[in-house]
């Protein structure tokens, strides 16, 4: 890492691998450009922490990955008036200039939740005009054909107001509804009808939550456009909107909805958008801030937690993993485990590998003759396996399956319970949380109803004190004691069991590996039993 | 009774009251926390019962049909539609 100083002889702003040093913090929010364009924003008094020397704002974790090379760093306020450093800056050890843009080369921003998303700045106005098409059609077909109040909001709604323009660096529209529910239960139900009713129109789909499903617009420069519908709904008196906004507003600032012009095309908004946006992003909505933040209420975002999340908690950590460290580990042998299951199955008996990631296992048992399904809740993994198998003409079928959504879990048991398979599951139960977990054994229970087995392979935490399998935050050690208790008390029995050195999911030695056997006997129906009048 | 041992009951009903005055907020705290997961928990039982009805609106009523040409449809049906 190697520092250049902005200006002698005291900087203002001193760029480094770990971020930002501002002498001060000035009040006001600071653009940061690489090269010209647009990359990040920030409040230093928000987003910095005080450190000898002034005030470190660290960089984004998403930008880290391409902070390797040399690049002209401008930090200056919103109007570019006032600059506090334009340098060129080597970071890391690269040799290269720093370039950050996607696999297909296309440049990338951090957004407002720290996120990496492509900004309005650097869209052709042709494909701007396919956004907003795409933005008009979503908002049609929520109201024509799925019933249900669409209106035009955040970025979109305050570039319209504000300019009649999108404003620079957002990324995506977003579009909300507002539901007549007032229980998260009828509210998820009538997503799920929406999501229905899209997918049957043609649109290609994501659910991020149980009231938002993200559209994904296919646009003439390769790159996908995510229109985010969000539900706003009200429950006891408190008016929800997501992502997590929360608190007093009256339907009259929805209702009737009216509409507005962005970039001359007509689009539906709230019959009162000042008082929409002054909701979203407080009184200062009219003053440009590239680096606001959302301060939602705490028990807001809690109670939408609790209704209608849940279900793909580490899913962005995983997409992260399939695109970094996954990707090289696709280059891998199959496992000693895929091997030690291969061995105890007659040849061309049908397996399921529930949480192939990379699909190396599911792969090799497939060229060994045995007809697979792949299941995995990371799309990326699902893309990366899929690709493979067209790559080396092998058949198998790749399925979604998200083991902390019920509905996924008992459709994956419907069908191995029809079609059987034995279950084999690698690495799979240290990434699971207890209701996973418990999701997982009900699946099993479903699928090995009429014979076959499931083997396991899993960190085990024999109270050795062993370090934290890789990749670390996303998978933990299991007592096998426990494992064994909960597969019991599902049903199951474990045939084999045995804890031995082996290695985690990077390939990297773990002194303690359980591997076991597990079947499930199947379920006794009850016998009439007469008795006597 | 003794002063002595009027000291000492006066003493224990002192220490008893510190007890249960110290005990009681730190009790609350506990089940508040106790309280605030277990309404978590009943949150998280909206989705739970949408995707059961879900299942059972979509799938099971058809499944009933018991016509297995129909069943198979059905759940590649399903399947695509979520």
């Amino acid at each position: 890492m190697s520092r250049v100083l902005s200006q002698a002889p005291a900087p203002v702003v001193t760029v480094s691998g770990d971020g930002l040093l501002l002498r001060s913090a000035p009040a006001e929010p600071q653009v940061v450009s690489f090269d010209g364009r647009y990359i990040w924003a920030f409040t230093a008094a928000r987003d910095g922490r005080s450190v000898p020397g002034g005030v470190l704002v660290e960089w984004p974790p998403v930008l880290r990955r391409f902070l390797d090379g040399t690049v002209r760093v401008r930090v200056a306020d919103v109007t570019g008036d006032r600059v506090l450093h334009d340098q060129e800056v080597l970071l890391g050890a690269g040799d290269g200039r720093v370039q950050v843009v996607d696999p297909q080369g296309l440049p990338l921003a951090v957004d407002k939740v720290g996120h990496l998303c492509r900004a309005f700045d650097d869209t052709a106005e042709g494909v701007r005009a396919e956004i907003l098409t795409g933005t008009r059609r979503a908002l049609d077909d929520l109201r024509d054909v799925c019933g249900v109040e669409a209106y035009l909001n955040y970025g979109a709604l305050l570039g319209a107001v504000r300019d009649g323009a999108m404003i620079a660096h957002d990324s995506d529209t977003d579009v909300c509804y507002l539901s007549r529910h007032t229980s998260p239960a009828d509210i998820i139900a009538e997503s799920y009808r929406i999501q229905r009713a899209l997918k049957q129109l043609g649109w290609t789909l994501l659910r991020m939550s149980g009231g938002d499903i993200k559209l994904l617009l296919p646009l003439s420069d390769g790159r996908l456009c995510h229109i985010d519908v969000f539900v706003a709904f009200r429950v006891g008196g408190t008016f929800y909107q997501l992502g997590n906004r929360s608190g007093r507003l009256l339907d009259s600032v929805i209702l009737p909805v009216s509409t507005i012009t962005l970039h001359g095309v007509e689009l539906p908004a709230p019959a009162d958008p000042e008082a929409m946006l002054a909701f979203i992003y407080g009184p200062g909505w009219r003053v440009p801030d590239p680096s606001f933040k959302y301060a939602d209420p705490v028990r807001g975002v809690r109670r939408l937690d609790g209704w209608l999340r849940g279900f793909r908690t580490d899913m962005g950590r995983w997409t992260e993993f399939h695109q970094g460290a996954g990707r090289r580990l696709v280059r891998g042998r199959r496992s000693t485990f895929a091997k030690w299951v291969d061995r105890q199955l007659p040849r061309g008996a049908p397996v399921a590998e529930i949480g192939c990631g990379t699909g190396r296992d599911a792969l090799w048992l497939a060229r060994r003759g045995h007809p697979v399904i792949a299941f995995d809740f990371s799309r990326a993994a699902r893309a990366a396996v899929l690709k493979r198998a067209r790559h080396r003409r092998l058949h198998l079928e790749v399925r979604a399956l998200i083991l902390n959504e019920l509905r996924t879990v008992l459709l994956a048991g419907a069908e191995l319970a029809r079609d059987p398979h034995h279950l084999a599951a690698r690495h799979l139960l240290g990434c699971l949380d207890d209701r996973a977990r418990s999701q997982l054994w009900l699946l099993c229970r479903m699928a090995l109803r009429g014979g076959g087995t499931l083997f396991l392979e899993f960190s085990a935490d024999t109270g050795v004190g062993a370090p934290d399998p890789e990749p670390a935050g996303l998978v933990r050690r299991l007592d096998p004691d426990v494992v064994r208790r909960e597969i019991e008390a599902a049903g199951g029995r474990v045939v084999r069991a045995r804890v031995r050195a082996g290695v985690d999911v990077l390939g990297h030695p773990d002194p303690t590996v359980c591997r076991m056997r597990v079947a499930w006997t199947r379920p006794e129906h009850p016998t009439s039993r007469r008795t006597a009048p | 009774m003794t002063t002595f041992t009027r000291t000492r009951a006066r003493a224990r009903i002192a220490q008893d009251r510190y007890r249960r005055l110290r005990r009681r907020p730190i009790g609350v705290r506990a089940r508040l926390a106790v309280l605030e997961e277990e309404l978590q928990e009943s949150r998280q039982l909206n989705r739970r019962i949408t995707e059961l009805v879900d299942v059972v609106a979509e799938l099971l009523v058809l499944v009933d049909d018991r016509d297995e040409e129909r069943v198979r449809e059905v759940l590649a049906q399903y399947r695509a539609s979520i």
